[in-house]
C-alpha cells in the first residue's frame, strides 16, 4: 500500500474529520483528526487500510498554544507505513474518546497518558494510574508547567 | 482459657524470680554479654563468611549483580550466595533507583530479613540519584532510611567492584564496625 | 478484582520482589484452587520519568539517559534515539560507522538472547541453564567492552557516527568467540530437545495464535513464534541491513518452547550477520566528512520537526517519537518499548493456566521491567 493512496482513501472517507493530511516520506504520514471522530477513524483504518498494529499513544503539551495533543502512531504488520494521527485538545478540560474497543493494547497507553498529562479518555474500561503512585495523581508531571521538577539542575548547564 | 493461662505464666514469673542462687536472663542479655567477649570474634568470623544476599534486580546494577552471582564471577567462593527470599538473606543490595512507589515495598523487604543484616548501596542511583537525581519519581538519601554499610560507586559498577564491596563489608564485620549490629 | 470472592477462591500477589521477575512489578492473581481466574499487572515500581528527564537534557546528554531505558540492550536504544536525531538533522553516518553499529547491535542481541534464555531456564527450575548462558555472555560482553569501554551502558553512538573505531585485532578476537557460541547454541538446542521435563514444562504452555498476538500488539520473538515474519530489519530497513543476508526466524507453535527456539535461531542469524559484517566492513572515516557533528558536539541545535523512528530491539519493535522545537533540547520524546505490550499481554495469556505455568509463560516472553516503566 502506498502513502498517497492511504491518505486519499482516508480523506475521502472522512472529509470533515481529517485535516492537514501530509506524507512525510514514503513510509511516514501525518494527519490531524477531529477529537470526536477518533474511534471511527481508527476503526476504518483497522478494517479497510490494514492498520492493525497500534505502536503507541502519547500526549504532547504545547503550552504556547494552550493545547494538548494526543498522538497515535498506527502501523501495520503487513506494510511499513506508520500513520501519525493527532488530535488537538484544550488544555483546561481535555477529553477524548478511548480507542480501546478498536485496539486492545491502547489500554495501558491511555492510562499512562491520563496520569502523566491529565487527558481523560471517555469509555475507557479501567482508567486509573499505572506508573505513578496514587497520591501523585493530579500533578500531571509531564506537562510543561509541572513544578515538582527541579529545573535549576540541568536546564542551564549548556 | 485465657485467664487461666495468664495466671499460670504470672505464677511462673514469680517463682522464677524467687529461686535463690539462680540468675535469670534473656536472649538479648546473652548477646550483650557476648559482644564484650572474644566469643563475638568467632561469631563474626562465621557471619562474614556466609553473607547471603537477596537477588532483587532493580536496575542496571541488578544485571551486574546477577552476573556477579553466576558462573563467571562466582561469588560462591567467598560464601556469598544469591538467595531469592528475603527471609534467607543477610545482605540487601539496593541495586538501582528507589522510587516513591517502591520504597514501602523495600522497607517491608528489609523488615522481613532476619537480623543480623546489612545493606549495600550499589551504583550511583542508590547513593545520590545518579543520572535520575532530578526525576519526579525517585527518592534521594537512601542512607537516611537504611543503615548502609558499603557504597559502591559506578554506573553501573562492574561485578569486580561488587566483590570488592563485599570484601570491604567483611572487613567491617571483622573489625566490629558495621552498622548492621549494635556493639 | 474487587468483587466478592467465591468460596475456595483467593487473591495472591506475586511481587514486587519475586524470583521469577526480571525487575519489580506486581502480578495480582485471583486463584480458584490452582487455576488462575483473573490477573492484573501493576507497574511503576521503577518508573524513573526518563521522558521528562530527556526534555531537560541536551541531545548529547540524552544518549546517556536512553542507555538506561533497558540496560540489556543499551545500544539498540541508542540506535533508536540517535536515528531520530539523524533523521531530524538529515545526516547519514558513513558506511564504516554503520557497519560498526550493526556489529555491536548484533552482539547486543546475542547477549540479550543468551540472558533471556538463561533466565527462562532459571524461572522453570533449571538454574544451571543460567550459569551456562552467563558464562558465554561474559565473552560477548568483553568483546563489546573492548570497543565501547563499558559492559552494559555504553554511550557509544554519536549523531552521524560512532565514538570510536574498532580496536586493532577485533576481528581476530571475535571469530573464535562466535565459533564457540555456535557450538554452544547447538548444545543448548540438543539439551532442550532431549529433556523430557523441560518439554513438559514448555510445549503447549502459554499458546499464542497469530491473530491473538497481533491484536494484543505483541512484537519480537513472541510474535515470530506464532508464524508472523514481522521484523523491522526487513520491513523497514535501517543502517546497512539491506545489504546483509539474513532470514527472519519463525516458528508456528506459538508456545513457550517455540519462543525459546526462535531466540536460539535468531542467535545463529546474528552470528551470521556479524561474520558478514566483519568480512565486508570498508575502511574510511567514522563521521561524515565536512560535518559539524563529531565526537564532541556539546551545543547543537536541531531543526524543528517531528519524527518517529523504529528499530528492531532483541525483544521486539522499539520506536521513539521525537518532537523538536529548534532548540538544543528535545521538546518531547516518547519511548515506545517492546516490553510494554508484552507485559500487557501477560494477563490474558495466564488466564486459565495453573500457577506453576506463570513463571514459564512470563519468562518466555523475556520481559524487562525497566523498559516498561521507563
Amino acid at each position: 500500500m502506498d502513502v498517497t493512496e492511504i491518505l486519499k482513501s482516508l480523506t475521502g472517507t472522512f472529509p470533515e474529520a481529517i485535516s492537514e493530511a501530509t506524507a512525510k516520506s514514503e513510509i511516514r504520514a501525518r494527519a490531524y483528526v477531529d477529537k470526536e471522530k477518533v474511534k471511527e477513524v481508527c476503526q476504518y483504518l483497522k478494517d479497510s487500510l490494514q492498520f492493525d498494529h497500534l505502536c503507541s499513544v502519547c500526549g504532547v503539551d504545547y503550552i504556547k498554544w494552550n493545547e494538548l495533543e494526543v498522538v497515535y502512531h498506527i502501523a501495520s504488520y503487513n506494510h511499513p507505513v506508520v500513520l501519525t494521527l493527532k488530535a488537538r485538545l484544550p488544555r483546561d478540560n481535555p477529553e477524548i474518546e478511548s480507542v480501546v474497543p478498536v485496539y486492545w493494547n491502547a489500554n495501558w497507553y491511555e492510562r499512562e497518558t491520563y496520569e502523566l498529562y491529565g487527558i481523560k479518555f471517555k469509555n475507557h474500561p479501567n482508567l486509573k494510574p499505572l506508573l505513578l503512585p496514587e497520591d501523585m495523581l493530579g500533578e500531571w508531571p509531564l506537562r510543561k508547567d509541572y513544578e515538582g521538577f527541579p529545573n535549576k539542575t540541568a536546564r542551564n548547564l549548556v | 482459657m485465657g485467664e487461666v493461662k495468664e495466671k499460670k505464666t504470672s505464677k511462673l514469673d514469680e517463682t522464677s524470680e524467687e529461686i535463690p542462687g539462680v540468675i535469670t536472663t534473656t536472649t538479648s542479655a546473652i548477646h550483650n554479654l557476648l559482644k564484650k567477649t572474644k566469643a563475638q570474634d568467632l561469631i563474626n568470623w562465621g557471619r562474614k563468611n556466609s553473607m547471603w544476599f537477596m537477588t532483587q534486580p532493580m536496575g542496571c546494577c541488578g544485571v551486574e549483580m546477577i552476573a556477579a552471582g553466576c558462573a563467571h564471577y562466582d561469588t560462591d567462593r567467598f560464601g556469598i550466595i544469591p538467595r531469592n527470599s528475603p527471609r534467607h538473606a543477610d545482605v540487601m543490595i539496593i541495586s538501582g533507583y528507589v522510587t516513591k512507589k517502591y520504597l514501602p515495598a523495600l522497607k517491608r523487604l528489609w523488615e522481613q530479613m532476619p537480623a543480623p543484616k546489612w545493606v549495600i548501596c550499589m551504583g550511583d542511583c542508590s547513593i545520590s540519584g545518579g543520572p535520575f537525581y532530578e526525576s519526579y519519581s525517585t527518592v534521594q538519601n537512601i542512607d537516611e532510611i537504611f543503615p548502609v554499610d558499603v557504597f559502591i560507586p559506578g554506573c553501573p559498577p562492574r561485578p569486580e567492584a561488587l566483590l570488592q564491596g563485599f570484601v570491604e563489608l567483611q572487613g567491617k564485620i571483622k573489625a566490629k564496625k558495621d552498622r548492621g549490629t549494635e556493639y | 478484582m474487587e468483587e466478592m470472592l467465591e468460596p475456595n477462591e483467593m487473591i495472591i500477589h506475586l511481587g514486587p520482589q519475586h524470583p521469577m521477575q526480571p525487575g519489580p512489578f506486581r502480578l495480582n492473581l485471583k486463584l480458584k484452587g490452582e487455576t488462575v481466574m483473573d490477573a492484573e499487572v501493576e507497574l511503576g515500581y521503577i518508573h524513573k520519568g526518563i521522558e521528562k528527564i530527556l526534555e531537560n537534557k541536551t541531545y548529547l546528554q540524552g544518549i546517556t539517559i536512553v542507555d538506561r531505558i533497558c540496560y540489556l540492550v543499551a545500544l539498540t536504544n541508542e540506535e533508536c534515539y540517535v536515528g531520530c536525531v539523524e533523521k531530524l538533522l538529515d545526516i547519514e553516518p558513513p558506511e564504516r560507522a554503520q557497519y560498526i553499529r550493526v556489529i555491536l547491535e548484533e552482539l547486543t542481541r546475542l547477549q540479550s538472547h543468551l540472558l533471556g534464555t538463561g533466565e527462562f531456564g532459571g524461572f522453570i527450575g533449571f538454574v544451571s541453564m543460567l550459569m551456562y548462558t552467563i558464562k558465554e555472555r561474559e565473552d560477548l560482553l568483553s568483546l563489546i567492552d573492548m570497543v565501547t569501554g563499558a559492559r552494559i551502558t555504553h554511550s557509544f553512538l554519536r549523531f552521524g557516527g560512532v565514538r570510536d573505531d574498532l580496536p586493532p585485532g577485533f576481528k581476530e578476537k571475535t571469530l573464535p568467540v562466535l565459533n564457540n557460541l555456535k557450538k554452544v547454541i547447538n548444545d543448548f538446542e540438543e539439551m532442550f530437545h532431549s529433556d523430557r521435563v523441560y518439554k513438559e514444562r514448555t510445549v503447549g504452555v502459554g499458546v499464542l495464535t497469530a491473530d491473538v498476538a497481533k491484536s494484543l500488539g505483541v512484537s519480537g520473538p513472541a510474535l515470530r513464534a506464532t508464524g508472523v515474519p514481522f521484523d523491522i530489519r526487513k520491513n523497514e530497513p535501517y543502517l546497512v541491513y539491506n545489504d546483509l543476508d539474513f532470514k527472519v526466524c519463525t516458528e508456528t507453535a506459538g508456545d513457550c518452547f517455540a519462543r525459546v527456539q526462535v531466540r536460539l535461531n535468531e542467535m545463529r542469524e546474528s552470528i551470521y550477520i556479524i561474520e558478514q559484517c566483519l568480512d565486508q566492513i570498508p575502511n574510511g572515516p567514522i563521521f561524515p566528512e565536512n560535518s559539524l557533528y563529531g565526537r564532541r558536539t556539546p551545543v547543537m541545535r536541531v531543526p524543528a520537526g517531528e519524527v518517529f523512528h523504529r528499530v528492531e530491539d532483541p525483544r521486539g519493535e522499539m520506536g521513539m517519537y521525537m518532537v523538536s522545537d529548534g532548540s538544543d533540547k528535545p521538546y518531547r520524546v516518547k519511548v515506545r518499548g517492546p516490553v510494554y505490550p508484552t507485559l500487557q499481554a501477560l494477563p490474558p495469556l495466564i488466564k486459565g493456566t495453573t500457577v506453576a505455568d506463570i513463571a514459564a509463560i512470563s519468562g518466555s516472553m523475556d520481559g524487562c521491567t525497566s523498559e516498561a516503566d521507563r
